[in-house]
C-alpha cells in the first residue's frame, strides 16, 4: 500500500490530529479506536513538494501553512497560502476580509481589553452581523520546537511544561508517554492513577474558568464571580496536590514528581467540600433562564463543519462528536477507570457549556474514585532511563481536547525533532467559523465558550 | 493575573481595577520574553498610557530568566525592553506576588506625584 493509500484509509477511518514536518518527512498524526495514536510518515522530496490536503480536508489548513513557513515545505494548491505567523521583522500577514456595500471592518487586538493573550481579530461586518472573522494568532511564537532540538529528555520536559499555562499537565503527559514508549518503559498502576488525578485536576480548574467566563460573556456577573472563586479553590487544590497552581512538572518522563499527593487526607477533604460547592454552582447556572437564553443559539458550529475542521475536545463533542481520547483509545489509568463521554448536539455556546458541566461532574467523580483506589500506595520517584533513540507519538485528552506530542530521539536520547500540536491549534479555525452570521457583541461570549489557549498554538 | 479580581485577592479593595484601555491606565503589566511580533504592539500600548505611568514585568520570562530566553523569536524579556520599574518573579508568579508588585508600583507612582 502506498503512503497515499494509507493516508486515504486513515482519513476515512481514524481521527486525524494534524500534520507536521521533520527532516525529509511529512508526518500525519491519527488516533485509531482502541489502539491509539500513530504517525503516517511520507518521505518529502523538495523537488516535487506535496499536494495540499486543505481543499478537501480543511483541518490541515493551518498545519500546511506552518510547514510552509517554518520548515520550507512546498505545498501545492493551498487555498490560503499566507504565512501562519509574522515574518522575522514581526509583520503579520494581512487579514482576509469581506468587501461589499455596507460591509465595515473592525480590528481588535493584538493587545485586548482584558487579561487575555494577544491575537488580532479582523471582523468584517454588515452592521452588527459578522460576515467573516479573521483570527490571526502567532504573536507569542517563540520558536520552542527549534529551541528544544538537541536537548536531553529531562531538559525538554521542563520546557514542554511551559509552552502554555493551561494545558501544561496534559502536554507533559503526552511528552512523557511518547519518550516512555520509545524506551519501552511502563509506569506502575499507582503512578498511572496519580497521572489521572493530575490530568483531571487540570480539567477541573479549566472547565470552571470556562463556565465563569461564559457567564461574564453573557453579562451575568454572579456566575462569573462565583465561578472564578471556585476556579481559585481548584487551583489551590492543584497546589496542595503537586506544589504548583498550574501543575507544572507534576508529570515527568518516567513517572510523577516527588512529593506529589503527599497529604492525601487533606486533598480528599478539600476535594469533597469543593465537589459540593461545584454541584451547587452548576445547578444554579443551568437553571438560570436568562443566562441559558443568552447561551442558546450563540456561536453555532454544525456537525459537518466541526468534522471538516477536525475540531477536538468539548467543542467537537458539543456538535455531536463522540471522541474523547480517554474512552476512545484509553491510556494510563483510564483503561480501568473510564470517563463518561459527554456530548450535545446543538453546537452552540449552551451545548459547549453543557458538555463542560457534564465533564466537571464526571471529573469530580473520577478524582474521588482515583483517590480511593490509590489509597496509601506509595508513589516511586520517576524512573530514569537511558532514553534511547526512536520516534513516537502520544495523545492525551486535555481540557480543550487532544494534546499531541510527536518526538524523535537520536544521539542517545536527545531531541532530534519535536512537534507539539495542541487542541487549541486544532480548534481556533472553529472559533472563526462559529462567528459566521453572528453578532459582534457575541464575539467575547463565543470566544469564551471555546476558551482556547494562544501560547500553545504559537509555540 | 486573572486571579487578582477574584474574591480571594480582590484588588478592588485597594481601589485598583483592570481597565479596558491603556488610556485609562496608570500601570501596564507585561509578560513573556517579548517576541518580534509583540514589539510594536507593546510599544504603542505603553505610549498610549497618560503620564505618569510605569511598567511592571510579571513572570520569569519578562524578567529575562525564563526558559525561552535563547529562543530564536524571543528577546531578552519584555521587562527589559519596556523599561519595567518593578519586576515580579515566578513561573508564574503567585497572585500574592503580583499584588505585592502592584503595591510597589503604586507607591512609586504616588512618590512621583507628590
Amino acid at each position: 500500500m502506498t503512503t497515499d493509500d494509507a493516508l486515504a484509509s486513515a482519513l476515512a477511518r481514524d481521527v486525524p490530529l494534524g500534520a507536521f514536518a521533520d527532516v525529509g518527512w511529512v508526518r500525519f498524526a491519527f488516533v485509531a479506536v482502541r489502539t491509539g495514536p500513530y504517525l503516517l510518515s511520507m518521505p518529502y522530496d523538495p523537488d516535487t513538494g506535496i499536494a495540499s490536503l486543505a481543499p478537501r480536508f480543511p483541518l490541515y489548513a493551518w498545519d500546511e501553512r506552518e510547514m510552509m513557513q517554518e520548515r520550507g515545505i512546498r505545498v501545492e494548491g493551498h487555498p490560503d497560502p499566507r504565512p501562519l505567523r509574522s515574518d522575522a521583522a514581526g509583520t503579520m500577514p494581512r487579514p482576509i476580509v469581506a468587501d461589499g456595500p455596507g460591509v465595515t471592518r473592525i480590528v481588535v487586538g493584538p493587545v485586548h481589553a482584558g487579561i487575555i493573550e494577544p491575537g488580532r481579530f479582523t471582523i468584517s461586518s454588515g452592521g452588527e452581523t459578522i460576515v467573516h472573522l479573521d483570527a490571526q494568532l502567532g504573536y507569542q511564537h517563540r520558536g520552542i520546537e527549534r529551541v528544544l532540538e538537541g536537548r536531553s529528555v529531562t531538559e525538554t520536559a521542563h520546557g514542554v511544561a511551559r509552552v502554555c499555562g493551561s494545558c501544561s499537565a496534559a502536554r507533559s503527559y503526552a511528552f512523557a508517554s511518547a519518550v516512555e514508549s520509545i524506551a519501552g518503559l511502563c509506569c506502575d498502576p499507582a503512578v498511572e492513577l496519580a497521572r489521572l488525578i493530575v490530568c483531571e485536576l487540570e480539567r477541573l480548574y479549566n472547565h470552571l474558568a470556562d463556565l465563569a467566563a461564559c457567564c461574564a460573556g453573557a453579562g451575568w456577573r454572579p456566575g462569573f464571580v462565583r465561578g472564578l472563586a471556585l476556579k481559585e479553590e481548584a487551583m489551590r487544590l492543584c497546589a496542595r496536590v503537586g506544589g504548583h497552581r498550574l501543575l507544572f512538572d507534576t508529570i515527568a518522563p518516567g513517572g510523577v514528581k516527588r512529593g506529589l499527593l503527599d497529604d492525601r487526607r487533606a486533598v480528599r477533604v478539600e476535594l469533597d467540600a469543593l465537589a459540593v460547592r461545584v454541584e451547587r454552582y452548576l445547578d444554579r447556572l443551568f437553571s438560570h433562564p436568562s443566562l441559558n437564553d443568552r447561551w442558546h443559539r450563540a456561536g453555532i458550529i454544525g456537525h459537518d463543519v466541526a468534522r471538516a475542521l477536525g475540531l477536538v475536545g468539548p467543542a467537537h463533542r458539543a456538535s455531536r462528536g463522540a471522541v474523547d481520547l480517554r474512552a476512545f483509545a484509553p491510556y494510563g489509568a483510564y483503561a480501568f477507570m473510564p470517563p463518561r463521554v459527554a456530548t450535545a448536539s446543538a453546537g452552540d455556546v449552551l451545548a459547549r457549556c453543557r458538555v463542560k458541566r457534564d465533564e466537571l461532574r464526571d471529573t469530580l467523580r473520577l478524582l474521588q474514585a482515583a483517590l480511593r483506589e490509590l489509597g496509601d500506595a506509595s508513589l516511586p520517584p520517576p524512573r530514569t532511563a537511558s532514553w534511547g533513540d526512536g520516534t513516537a507519538v502520544s495523545a492525551v485528552e486535555g481540557p480543550r481536547g487532544a494534546e499531541i506530542a510527536a518526538v524523535r530521539l537520536e544521539n542517545g536520547g536527545r531531541i532530534a525533532c519535536i512537534n507539539l500540536r495542541s487542541a487549541s491549534f486544532r480548534n481556533w479555525p472553529g472559533v472563526a467559523r462559529a462567528m459566521d452570521g453572528g453578532i459582534v457583541p457575541d464575539f467575547p461570549l463565543v470566544n469564551k465558550s471555546f476558551n482556547l489557549c494562544y501560547a500553545c498554538v504559537d509555540r | 493575573m486573572n486571579a487578582l479580581e477574584n474574591l480571594y485577592y480582590d484588588i478592588s479593595q485597594e481601589g485598583w481595577a483592570i481597565v479596558a484601555s491603556p488610556r485609562h491606565a496608570d500601570i501596564v503589566t507585561v509578560t513573556g520574553p517579548m517576541t518580534v511580533a509583540m514589539r510594536e504592539p507593546a510599544r504603542l500600548t505603553i505610549e498610549a498610557v497618560p503620564g505618569p505611568s510605569l511598567v511592571v514585568a510579571v513572570g520569569d520570562c519578562a524578567a529575562g530568566c525564563g526558559p525561552w530566553g535563547d529562543a530564536p523569536n524571543a528577546g531578552t524579556g519584555a521587562g527589559a525592553e519596556c523599561a519595567a520599574a518593578v519586576t515580579v518573579l515566578g513561573c508564574p508568579p503567585t497572585p500574592e506576588a503580583i499584588r505585592e508588585g502592584l503595591r510597589r508600583a503604586a507607591e512609586l507612582l504616588d512618590g512621583d506625584r507628590s
